[in-house]
């Protein structure tokens, strides 16, 4: 769990102790500390990808992580687009991460998402 | 690394490639190449690459655009949902 935290920093000092707290992602349960964004949260958990292209799939994670580029945007209990860069967890917070929607009018793909 | 394939707009998934042979083939302004290509048209509003858009068309058509009116944008600044429009607190 603590994979990625600067636990001694030369200058900061010591990580404080700070309540833990639990999120799930994708229907994974993970846990993160007070105060760390989503984004944070999941990177000291080793999760980089945070959601995929709507139209390509390919994966995307921490961009600019000030909020500026939507790249992070996560659905956060339901309520979609919000950056997991600047979103802080919260106990039992539910988050899902984006996923390649389906093109059936795009040339030459996603055959099986046709339904008429 | 491979420069022309590298992503410029991430939103709309435009690459370095697409952006300056659009530039060079219709001889156009940043706003044109912006239209043609969808490059900062995407979810973040051009917020990231913008000025690189500008830069890149400069350089590939070797002078200013004909426009020369920079790529605009206007308010909402950030994406807004139609709860928060709606009255609803964040």
């Amino acid at each position: 769990m603590m994979s990625g935290r600067i636990e001694h920093h030369p200058i900061l000092g010591p990580l404080h102790s700070r309540k833990r707290i639990g999120f799930i992602f994708d229907g994974r349960t993970f846990q993160g500390y007070e105060g760390e964004t989503i984004a944070a949260a999941l990177l000291a958990n080793g999760v980089r990808t945070l959601r995929y292209h709507e139209e390509s799939g390919a994966p995307r994670g921490i961009y600019c992580n000030i909020g500026h580029c939507y790249e992070c945007r996560v659905t956060v209990e339901g309520k979609g687009n919000i950056r997991a860069c600047l979103t802080t967890i919260k106990e039992g917070m539910t988050i899902r991460s984006g996923q390649k929607l389906p093109a059936p009018f795009k040339k030459g793909g996603d055959q099986a998402w046709r339904t008429f | 690394m491979n420069m022309p394939n590298t992503i410029v707009c991430r939103c709309e998934e435009v690459t370095l490639e697409e952006i300056a042979d659009t530039a060079k083939r219709y001889r156009c302004s940043s706003r044109e190449v912006k239209l043609r290509t969808r490059a900062g048209m995407g979810f973040c509003g051009g917020r990231t690459c913008r000025y690189l858009i500008e830069e890149i068309v400069r350089q590939a058509i070797g002078h200013a655009t004909f426009d020369t009116v920079p790529l605009k944008y206007q308010p909402p600044v950030r994406p807004v949902s139609f709860s928060q429009l709606g009255g609803e607190q964040r």
